[in-house]
């Protein structure tokens, strides 16, 4: 029940958007180059329902190997962030650059550097997306509570025990939440990564080769954002669940 | 089944500020010594120097002829902090062996008590797959005295466990405490500002002045053993916490 009705509230909100989008359109009949109507977009869909659907697969999975890379990278470089202060602030403005500089600055190098076809499209979605999640390892692990430290302290217990025992449980929390932005990141990098790297197959790309298409282009690249919008919805829906789930024992989840 | 402690000339500096002038103690094995003060006087100090959670500016500190460091990767010290410290995602029973989990190579092979039994002697057996949430703040203390106990360790360091506690619940952990320790023996060092907690558990108080912290006056409790509830409403106790009463004015006068 639980489950269901975590889904019930994000679907309700996302059929809210599209009917205002749908009315609009239609009301202030905008030209279909400056905003397409979801009716239009569901038309393409169901044009060829297949190509966009293992098309969506193929970014899912960019999506998710990225990100399980740099949840990876993430726990290591946090951990030692969160073990020594020094570490820390020599690894916040480097982290900080990382996410602020436009990835248009350095997408072709990457591809130059890796070469084309999936490598540099999971280098960009893991590269992007791992300070995010370094800076939640680093404020849950903070997070874990001094007197149980002591208390762990007390008995001796190894650097290995406290980070196991004690702060990776106390940075799930933080986890979960900078995950829904990962996500959101993840996907934006996946798709943009797709179109620059000239893979064969991904949302991306159809979406890159769709604007320079003349005839019914505007559909198809319409139709790719809404397939990367419902991946997203998918994705953070997932870690929803997977929230319910694993803190059962946080307050957050005792509402 | 129980250690002596030794403190020759230990004092404390935190930058310029003097937390414990040069103190001389000792604790015989086997007994049960409150350290009584008002707030700030060091006490906490003086229990987790004696932990060896801090190390003495001067002074020599041994547990059992050892250096508190020791005594504690041996696990020779069961602490209980002031706060419970349970760890939320663990259950009643695996918060109650936390402390036999970590650095497990030094935990006792053969525990005069299973977690289980001394979660059933406190009155939790029914919680033990309960959270620790779900506890009520007097029963979650008496989780920690059940992880400090199952340890086995010969020495007993409790900082202030019950102070958050209110007065009813708090004198039934004073006498929880009495019963459960009896079996076992330990030496214990209390940390305390109740005059009638360090009156019932105590063979010896000191008491301590406050800034910098010193032992102002080391009061024995001449009081019989096994002691219960009903010592509380005697004459005898009531003379022991006016003497107790009395020292403290003495120790604030002076300091």
């Amino acid at each position: 029940m639980r489950v269901a009705r975590s889904l019930i509230a994000p679907v309700t909100g996302v059929i809210a958007l599209l009917v205002v989008w749908e009315a609009a359109v239609r009301i202030f009949d905008i030209r279909r180059f400056v905003l397409l109507a979801p009716s239009a977009i569901v038309t393409e869909l169901f044009d060829q329902p297949g190509a966009y659907w293992s098309n969506t697969l193929v970014t899912a999975r960019h999506m998710l190997i990225g990100l399980t890379v740099s949840l990876m990278i993430a726990l290591v470089v946090g951990s030692a962030m969160a073990a020594s202060r020094f570490v820390e602030e020599a690894a916040q403005p480097v982290l900080v650059v990382i996410l602020v500089t436009p990835w248009v600055a350095y997408m072709t190098s990457i591809v130059i550097w890796l070469d084309f076809g999936e490598r540099p499209i999971l280098f960009l979605v893991a590269f992007t997306t791992f300070p995010v999640f370094a800076f939640g390892v680093v404020g849950g692990m903070r997070s874990a509570d001094p007197a149980a430290r002591e208390l762990l302290a007390s008995v001796d217990a190894s650097r290995w025990e406290v980070l196991w025992r004690l702060r990776l449980p106390s940075a799930l929390p933080a986890l979960f939440t900078t995950g829904r932005f990962a996500i959101a990141l993840a996907l934006a990098a996946a798709y943009f990564a797709e179109g620059s790297a000239l893979e064969p197959r991904g949302l991306g790309v159809i979406g890159r080769r769709a604007t320079t298409d003349q005839t019914g282009g505007a559909e198809v690249l319409w139709t790719t954002i809404f397939c990367t919008a419902a991946l997203g919805i998918v994705g953070l829906a997932i870690v929803s669940i997977g929230e319910r789930l694993l803190l059962r024992w946080h307050a957050s989840q005792r509402t | 089944m129980s250690a002596e402690v030794e403190l020759r000339g230990v004092s404390k500096t935190f930058g310029s500020v003097e937390a414990l002038a040069p103190t001389d103690l000792s604790v015989p094995a086997g007994e049960i010594l409150t350290v009584l003060g008002p707030s700030g006087c060091g006490k906490t100090t003086l229990l987790r120097l004696i932990a060896g959670l801090v190390s003495a500016t001067a002074g020599t500190i041994t547990v059992d002829g050892v250096d508190p460091a020791r005594a504690r990767a041996e696990k020779r010290i069961g602490f209980v902090p002031q706060a419970p410290a349970l760890l939320p995602w663990r259950t009643v029973r695996a918060n109650a062996s936390l402390l036999l989990d970590l650095n497990p190579g030094r935990s006792p092979a053969t525990p005069s008590h299973s977690v289980d039994e001394l979660l059933d002697f406190v009155g939790l057996a029914d919680f033990a797959d309960a959270r620790p949430h779900e506890l009520s703040g007097g029963m979650q203390q008496r989780v920690g005295l059940v992880r400090a106990f199952a340890l086995d360790a010969p020495l007993l360091l409790m900082d202030e466990p019950f102070a958050a506690l209110d007065e009813i619940t708090r004198t039934e952990m004073r006498h929880l405490l009495t019963r459960l320790r009896e079996p076992h023996g330990a030496t214990v060092v209390f940390v305390t500002h109740s005059i009638s907690e360090a009156t019932y558990l105590s063979d010896r108080v000191a008491v301590l002045s406050p800034r910098p912290g010193r032992v102002a006056s080391i009061e024995e409790v001449t009081l019989g053993r096994p002691r219960r509830p009903e010592l509380e409403d005697s004459p005898e106790f009531f003379e022991v916490t006016t003497r107790l009463r009395r020292a403290l004015g003495i120790g604030a006068h002076a300091g």
